[in-house]
Protein backbone atom coordinates (compact mmCIF):
# COMPACT_ATOMS: atom_id res chain seq x y z
CA UNK A 1 0.00 0.00 0.00
CA UNK A 2 1.34 3.41 -0.94
CA UNK A 3 -0.26 6.74 -0.11
CA UNK A 4 0.19 10.26 -1.36
CA UNK A 5 -0.54 13.09 1.09
CA UNK A 6 -1.23 16.54 -0.36
CA UNK A 7 -1.52 19.52 1.98
CA UNK A 8 -0.11 23.05 1.83
CA UNK A 9 0.76 22.86 5.55
CA UNK A 10 4.25 21.42 5.10
CA UNK A 11 4.93 20.74 8.77
CA UNK A 12 1.61 18.94 9.14
CA UNK A 13 1.90 16.78 6.06
CA UNK A 14 5.58 15.85 6.51
CA UNK A 15 5.11 14.85 10.16
CA UNK A 16 1.98 12.87 9.35
CA UNK A 17 3.87 11.00 6.62
CA UNK A 18 6.67 10.31 9.09
CA UNK A 19 4.24 8.94 11.67
CA UNK A 20 2.57 6.73 9.07
CA UNK A 21 5.95 5.34 8.01
CA UNK A 22 6.70 4.51 11.67
CA UNK A 23 3.61 2.31 11.39
CA UNK A 24 4.90 0.68 8.18
CA UNK A 25 2.62 2.64 5.88
CA UNK A 26 4.51 4.05 2.93
CA UNK A 27 3.45 7.67 2.42
CA UNK A 28 4.88 10.34 0.15
CA UNK A 29 3.90 13.97 0.65
CA UNK A 30 3.73 17.15 -1.42
CA UNK A 31 2.43 20.64 -0.64
CA UNK A 32 0.60 21.61 -3.84
CA UNK A 33 -1.58 20.25 -6.59
CA UNK A 34 1.15 21.01 -9.10
CA UNK A 35 3.64 18.81 -7.25
CA UNK A 36 1.00 16.11 -6.86
CA UNK A 37 0.41 16.03 -10.61
CA UNK A 38 4.13 15.57 -11.20
CA UNK A 39 4.66 12.80 -8.66
CA UNK A 40 1.71 10.68 -9.78
CA UNK A 41 3.30 10.55 -13.24
CA UNK A 42 6.26 8.74 -11.71
CA UNK A 43 4.80 6.58 -8.95
CA UNK A 44 1.73 4.47 -8.35
CA UNK A 45 -0.50 5.25 -5.40
CA UNK A 46 -3.42 3.31 -3.94
CA UNK A 47 -4.89 6.20 -2.01
CA UNK A 48 -4.56 9.97 -1.88
CA UNK A 49 -5.19 12.11 1.18
CA UNK A 50 -6.13 15.59 -0.02
CA UNK A 51 -6.49 18.87 1.82
CA UNK A 52 -9.69 20.46 0.55
CA UNK A 53 -8.57 24.09 0.82
CA UNK A 54 -5.23 24.76 -0.84
CA UNK A 55 -3.98 27.80 -2.75
CA UNK A 56 -4.66 27.81 -6.50
CA UNK A 57 -6.01 24.26 -6.88
CA UNK A 58 -7.93 22.75 -3.96
CA UNK A 59 -8.35 19.09 -3.08
CA UNK A 60 -11.70 18.64 -4.78
CA UNK A 61 -10.39 19.91 -8.10
CA UNK A 62 -7.17 17.92 -7.70
CA UNK A 63 -9.18 14.72 -7.11
CA UNK A 64 -10.70 15.07 -10.59
CA UNK A 65 -7.25 15.55 -12.14
CA UNK A 66 -5.80 12.53 -10.31
CA UNK A 67 -8.76 10.29 -11.16
CA UNK A 68 -8.21 10.93 -14.85
CA UNK A 69 -4.67 9.60 -14.49
CA UNK A 70 -5.36 6.85 -11.93
CA UNK A 71 -8.96 5.69 -12.42
CA UNK A 72 -10.45 4.11 -9.31
CA UNK A 73 -7.91 5.58 -6.89
CA UNK A 74 -9.30 5.93 -3.37
CA UNK A 75 -9.53 9.38 -1.84
CA UNK A 76 -9.79 10.77 1.66
CA UNK A 77 -10.37 14.47 2.14
CA UNK A 78 -8.84 16.32 5.05
CA UNK A 79 -9.90 19.78 6.05
CA UNK A 80 -9.92 22.35 8.78
CA UNK A 81 -12.99 23.84 7.13
CA UNK A 82 -16.20 22.82 8.82
CA UNK A 83 -19.11 24.09 6.73
CA UNK A 84 -22.03 21.69 6.42
CA UNK A 85 -22.25 22.37 2.68
CA UNK A 86 -18.60 21.39 2.14
CA UNK A 87 -19.05 18.31 4.32
CA UNK A 88 -22.05 17.09 2.33
CA UNK A 89 -20.38 17.66 -1.02
CA UNK A 90 -17.02 16.24 0.08
CA UNK A 91 -18.54 13.15 1.69
CA UNK A 92 -20.36 12.32 -1.53
CA UNK A 93 -17.17 12.55 -3.61
CA UNK A 94 -14.56 10.83 -1.46
CA UNK A 95 -14.37 7.66 0.62
CA UNK A 96 -14.10 9.79 3.75
CA UNK A 97 -14.14 13.45 4.70
CA UNK A 98 -12.13 14.04 7.87
CA UNK A 99 -11.68 17.12 10.01
CA UNK A 100 -8.34 18.31 11.32
CA UNK A 101 -6.83 17.66 13.76
CA UNK A 102 -7.01 13.90 13.25
CA UNK A 103 -6.30 10.90 15.43
CA UNK A 104 -3.73 8.76 13.63
CA UNK A 105 -5.32 5.45 14.67
CA UNK A 106 -8.70 6.62 13.34
CA UNK A 107 -7.02 7.75 10.14
CA UNK A 108 -5.29 4.38 9.64
CA UNK A 109 -8.59 2.57 10.16
CA UNK A 110 -10.23 4.83 7.59
CA UNK A 111 -7.37 4.22 5.15
CA UNK A 112 -7.83 0.44 5.43
CA UNK A 113 -11.60 0.73 5.17
CA UNK A 114 -11.31 3.00 2.13
CA UNK A 115 -9.04 0.54 0.36
CA UNK A 116 -11.59 -2.23 0.92
CA UNK A 117 -14.42 -0.21 -0.66
CA UNK B 1 -40.53 42.42 18.74
CA UNK B 2 -39.70 42.97 15.10
CA UNK B 3 -38.45 40.02 13.10
CA UNK B 4 -36.81 42.34 10.55
CA UNK B 5 -33.02 42.27 10.52
CA UNK B 6 -31.36 45.65 10.28
CA UNK B 7 -29.56 45.57 6.88
CA UNK B 8 -26.43 47.30 8.18
CA UNK B 9 -26.29 44.89 11.10
CA UNK B 10 -26.83 41.99 8.69
CA UNK B 11 -23.89 43.16 6.55
CA UNK B 12 -21.73 43.35 9.66
CA UNK B 13 -22.79 39.88 10.79
CA UNK B 14 -22.02 38.40 7.36
CA UNK B 15 -18.55 39.93 7.48
CA UNK B 16 -17.94 38.76 11.04
CA UNK B 17 -19.13 35.22 10.19
CA UNK B 18 -16.85 34.98 7.17
CA UNK B 19 -13.84 36.18 9.12
CA UNK B 20 -14.68 33.81 12.00
CA UNK B 21 -14.93 30.85 9.60
CA UNK B 22 -11.61 31.75 8.00
CA UNK B 23 -9.93 32.21 11.37
CA UNK B 24 -11.28 28.96 12.79
CA UNK B 25 -9.92 27.21 9.70
CA UNK B 26 -6.51 28.73 10.32
CA UNK B 27 -6.57 27.72 13.98
CA UNK B 28 -7.58 24.17 13.02
CA UNK B 29 -4.61 24.00 10.66
CA UNK B 30 -2.30 25.16 13.39
CA UNK B 31 -3.80 22.66 15.84
CA UNK B 32 -3.30 19.91 13.26
CA UNK B 33 0.44 20.70 13.08
CA UNK B 34 0.67 20.73 16.89
CA UNK B 35 -1.31 17.48 17.04
CA UNK B 36 1.04 15.68 14.65
CA UNK B 37 4.11 17.11 16.40
CA UNK B 38 2.88 15.95 19.81
CA UNK B 39 1.92 12.61 18.28
CA UNK B 40 5.40 12.20 16.84
CA UNK B 41 6.92 12.95 20.26
CA UNK B 42 4.68 10.27 21.74
CA UNK B 43 5.74 7.83 19.01
CA UNK B 44 9.47 8.34 19.53
CA UNK B 45 9.11 8.23 23.32
CA UNK B 46 7.47 4.82 23.06
CA UNK B 47 10.20 3.70 20.66
CA UNK B 48 12.92 4.98 23.01
CA UNK B 49 11.42 3.00 25.88
CA UNK B 50 11.88 -0.09 23.71
CA UNK B 51 15.53 0.81 23.29
CA UNK B 52 15.47 2.55 19.90
CA UNK B 53 17.76 5.50 19.36
CA UNK B 54 16.24 9.00 19.35
CA UNK B 55 17.15 11.48 16.62
CA UNK B 56 17.86 14.56 18.74
CA UNK B 57 18.07 16.90 15.74
CA UNK B 58 14.58 15.88 14.70
CA UNK B 59 13.31 16.58 18.20
CA UNK B 60 14.95 20.00 18.16
CA UNK B 61 13.32 20.85 14.82
CA UNK B 62 9.98 19.59 16.14
CA UNK B 63 10.23 21.87 19.19
CA UNK B 64 10.87 24.77 16.80
CA UNK B 65 7.81 23.79 14.75
CA UNK B 66 5.63 23.70 17.85
CA UNK B 67 6.84 27.08 19.07
CA UNK B 68 6.23 28.56 15.62
CA UNK B 69 2.67 27.22 15.59
CA UNK B 70 1.98 28.67 19.04
CA UNK B 71 3.19 32.07 17.76
CA UNK B 72 1.09 31.69 14.63
CA UNK B 73 -2.04 30.84 16.62
CA UNK B 74 -1.35 33.69 19.01
CA UNK B 75 -1.18 36.08 16.05
CA UNK B 76 -4.47 34.74 14.66
CA UNK B 77 -6.24 35.08 18.02
CA UNK B 78 -4.77 38.56 18.57
CA UNK B 79 -6.18 39.70 15.21
CA UNK B 80 -9.55 38.15 16.04
CA UNK B 81 -9.50 40.02 19.33
CA UNK B 82 -8.70 43.31 17.57
CA UNK B 83 -11.60 42.76 15.18
CA UNK B 84 -13.96 41.92 18.06
CA UNK B 85 -12.95 45.05 19.98
CA UNK B 86 -13.46 47.23 16.91
CA UNK B 87 -17.17 47.04 17.76
CA UNK B 88 -16.66 48.49 21.24
CA UNK B 89 -17.34 52.12 20.33
CA UNK B 90 -19.42 53.66 17.53
CA UNK B 91 -16.54 56.04 16.77
CA UNK B 92 -12.92 55.77 17.78
CA UNK B 93 -9.51 56.92 16.65
CA UNK B 94 -7.68 54.49 14.38
CA UNK B 95 -4.46 54.51 12.41
CA UNK B 96 -5.31 53.51 8.83
CA UNK B 97 -1.92 51.82 8.47
CA UNK B 98 -2.69 49.51 11.39
CA UNK B 99 -6.24 48.91 10.18
CA UNK B 100 -5.07 47.91 6.70
CA UNK B 101 -2.41 45.66 8.18
CA UNK B 102 -5.13 43.93 10.19
CA UNK B 103 -7.29 43.51 7.10
CA UNK B 104 -4.42 41.96 5.13
CA UNK B 105 -3.95 39.43 7.94
CA UNK B 106 -7.64 38.68 8.36
CA UNK B 107 -8.22 38.20 4.63
CA UNK B 108 -4.98 36.32 3.96
CA UNK B 109 -6.45 32.81 3.97
CA UNK B 110 -9.18 33.85 1.52
CA UNK B 111 -6.88 35.80 -0.79
CA UNK B 112 -4.08 33.20 -0.81
CA UNK B 113 -6.50 30.32 -1.40
CA UNK B 114 -7.81 32.20 -4.42
CA UNK B 115 -4.26 32.84 -5.62
CA UNK B 116 -4.13 36.57 -4.87
CA UNK B 117 -1.55 38.74 -3.20
CA UNK B 118 -2.69 41.80 -1.26
CA UNK B 119 -0.17 44.37 -0.12
CA UNK B 120 -0.24 47.86 1.37
CA UNK B 121 2.16 50.74 0.99
CA UNK B 122 2.10 51.94 4.59
CA UNK B 123 3.02 55.55 5.21
CA UNK B 124 5.89 56.36 7.57
CA UNK B 125 3.67 58.31 9.93
CA UNK B 126 0.29 57.35 11.38
CA UNK B 127 -2.84 58.30 9.42
CA UNK B 128 -5.22 58.89 12.29
CA UNK B 129 -8.94 59.21 11.67
CA UNK B 130 -12.03 58.95 13.84
CA UNK B 131 -14.42 56.40 12.41
CA UNK B 132 -16.43 53.28 13.17
CA UNK B 133 -13.55 50.82 12.81
CA UNK B 134 -15.68 47.70 12.46
CA UNK B 135 -17.68 49.00 9.52
CA UNK B 136 -14.58 50.42 7.85
CA UNK B 137 -13.03 46.94 8.16
CA UNK B 138 -16.26 45.49 6.75
CA UNK B 139 -16.10 47.89 3.80
CA UNK B 140 -12.45 47.11 3.05
CA UNK B 141 -13.24 43.37 3.20
CA UNK B 142 -16.03 43.88 0.64
CA UNK B 143 -13.80 45.98 -1.62
CA UNK B 144 -11.06 43.32 -1.49
CA UNK B 145 -13.61 40.61 -2.29
CA UNK B 146 -14.82 42.64 -5.28
CA UNK B 147 -11.25 43.46 -6.29
CA UNK B 148 -10.38 39.77 -6.58
CA UNK B 149 -12.93 39.47 -9.39
CA UNK B 150 -11.50 42.33 -11.42
CA UNK B 151 -7.72 42.23 -11.02
CA UNK B 152 -5.35 41.78 -13.88
CA UNK B 153 -3.43 38.60 -14.65
CA UNK B 154 -0.85 39.36 -11.97
CA UNK B 155 -3.57 38.82 -9.34
CA UNK B 156 -2.06 41.50 -7.14
CA UNK B 157 -4.02 44.14 -5.25
CA UNK B 158 -2.25 47.08 -3.61
CA UNK B 159 -3.76 49.38 -1.01
CA UNK B 160 -2.23 52.81 -0.59
CA UNK B 161 -3.45 54.97 2.32
CA UNK B 162 -2.83 58.71 2.20
CA UNK B 163 -3.71 61.60 4.46
CA UNK B 164 -5.86 64.26 2.80
CA UNK B 165 -7.24 67.66 3.81
CA UNK B 166 -10.64 66.21 4.66
CA UNK B 167 -9.35 63.02 6.25
CA UNK B 168 -7.78 60.22 4.28
CA UNK B 169 -8.09 58.10 1.18
CA UNK B 170 -7.21 54.54 0.34
CA UNK B 171 -6.36 53.72 -3.25
CA UNK B 172 -6.95 50.15 -4.36
CA UNK B 173 -4.89 49.44 -7.47
CA UNK B 174 -4.31 46.52 -9.83
CA UNK B 175 -8.01 46.36 -10.78
CA UNK B 176 -7.25 46.16 -14.49
CA UNK B 177 -10.48 44.39 -15.45
CA UNK B 178 -12.85 46.81 -13.72
CA UNK B 179 -15.74 48.10 -15.83
CA UNK B 180 -18.43 50.66 -15.06
CA UNK B 181 -21.04 47.88 -14.93
CA UNK B 182 -18.95 45.74 -12.59
CA UNK B 183 -18.46 48.70 -10.25
CA UNK B 184 -22.18 49.52 -10.27
CA UNK B 185 -23.02 45.89 -9.50
CA UNK B 186 -20.66 46.08 -6.53
CA UNK B 187 -22.64 48.96 -5.07
CA UNK B 188 -25.21 46.73 -3.41
CA UNK B 189 -27.57 47.92 -0.71
CA UNK B 190 -25.13 46.68 1.95
CA UNK B 191 -22.21 48.56 0.43
CA UNK B 192 -24.27 51.75 0.06
CA UNK B 193 -25.46 51.51 3.67
CA UNK B 194 -21.93 51.07 5.00
CA UNK B 195 -20.65 53.95 2.87
CA UNK B 196 -23.45 56.17 4.19
CA UNK B 197 -22.89 55.13 7.81
CA UNK B 198 -19.18 55.90 7.53
CA UNK B 199 -19.72 59.09 5.46
CA UNK B 200 -17.33 57.60 2.92
CA UNK B 201 -17.39 57.80 -0.87
CA UNK B 202 -16.00 55.48 -3.52
CA UNK B 203 -14.55 56.76 -6.75
CA UNK B 204 -13.74 54.31 -9.55
CA UNK B 205 -11.24 54.97 -12.30
CA UNK B 206 -11.63 52.23 -14.91
CA UNK B 207 -8.89 53.67 -17.13
CA UNK B 208 -6.15 52.95 -14.63
CA UNK B 209 -7.81 50.12 -12.69
CA UNK B 210 -8.16 51.99 -9.45
CA UNK B 211 -10.81 52.59 -6.80
CA UNK B 212 -10.38 55.42 -4.30
CA UNK B 213 -12.10 55.25 -0.96
CA UNK B 214 -12.48 58.68 0.63
CA UNK B 215 -12.72 58.52 4.41
CA UNK B 216 -13.58 61.55 6.58
CA UNK B 217 -11.08 62.59 9.24
CA UNK B 218 -13.90 62.50 11.73
CA UNK B 219 -17.06 60.47 11.24
CA UNK B 220 -19.07 63.38 12.60
CA UNK B 221 -17.72 65.63 9.81
CA UNK B 222 -18.64 63.98 6.48
CA UNK B 223 -16.54 64.33 3.32
CA UNK B 224 -18.08 67.02 1.07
Amino acid sequence: MRLLLVDDEKEFVSTLAERLSLRDIEADWVTSAKEAEKIIEKKHYDLVLLDVKMPQVGGRELKKIIEKKIPGIKTIYLTGHGSEEDYQAGSAEAEYYLMKPININDLIKKIHDALKK
Amino acid sequence: MSNMIDPLGEAGLQFYSKVSASISHEIKNSLAVLNESAGYLEDVTLMAKKGMEINMERLESLAGTMLKQVQRTNGIVTNMNRLAHSLDDPASQVDLNALLELMISLSERTTVTRGFKVSAAFSDSAITITTHPFFLENLIWLILDFAMNITGDEKTIAMVPTKTESGAEINFTGLDKMTENAFNDFLTQHVRLILAALHCTLQPNENIGKITLHVPGNITHPVQ
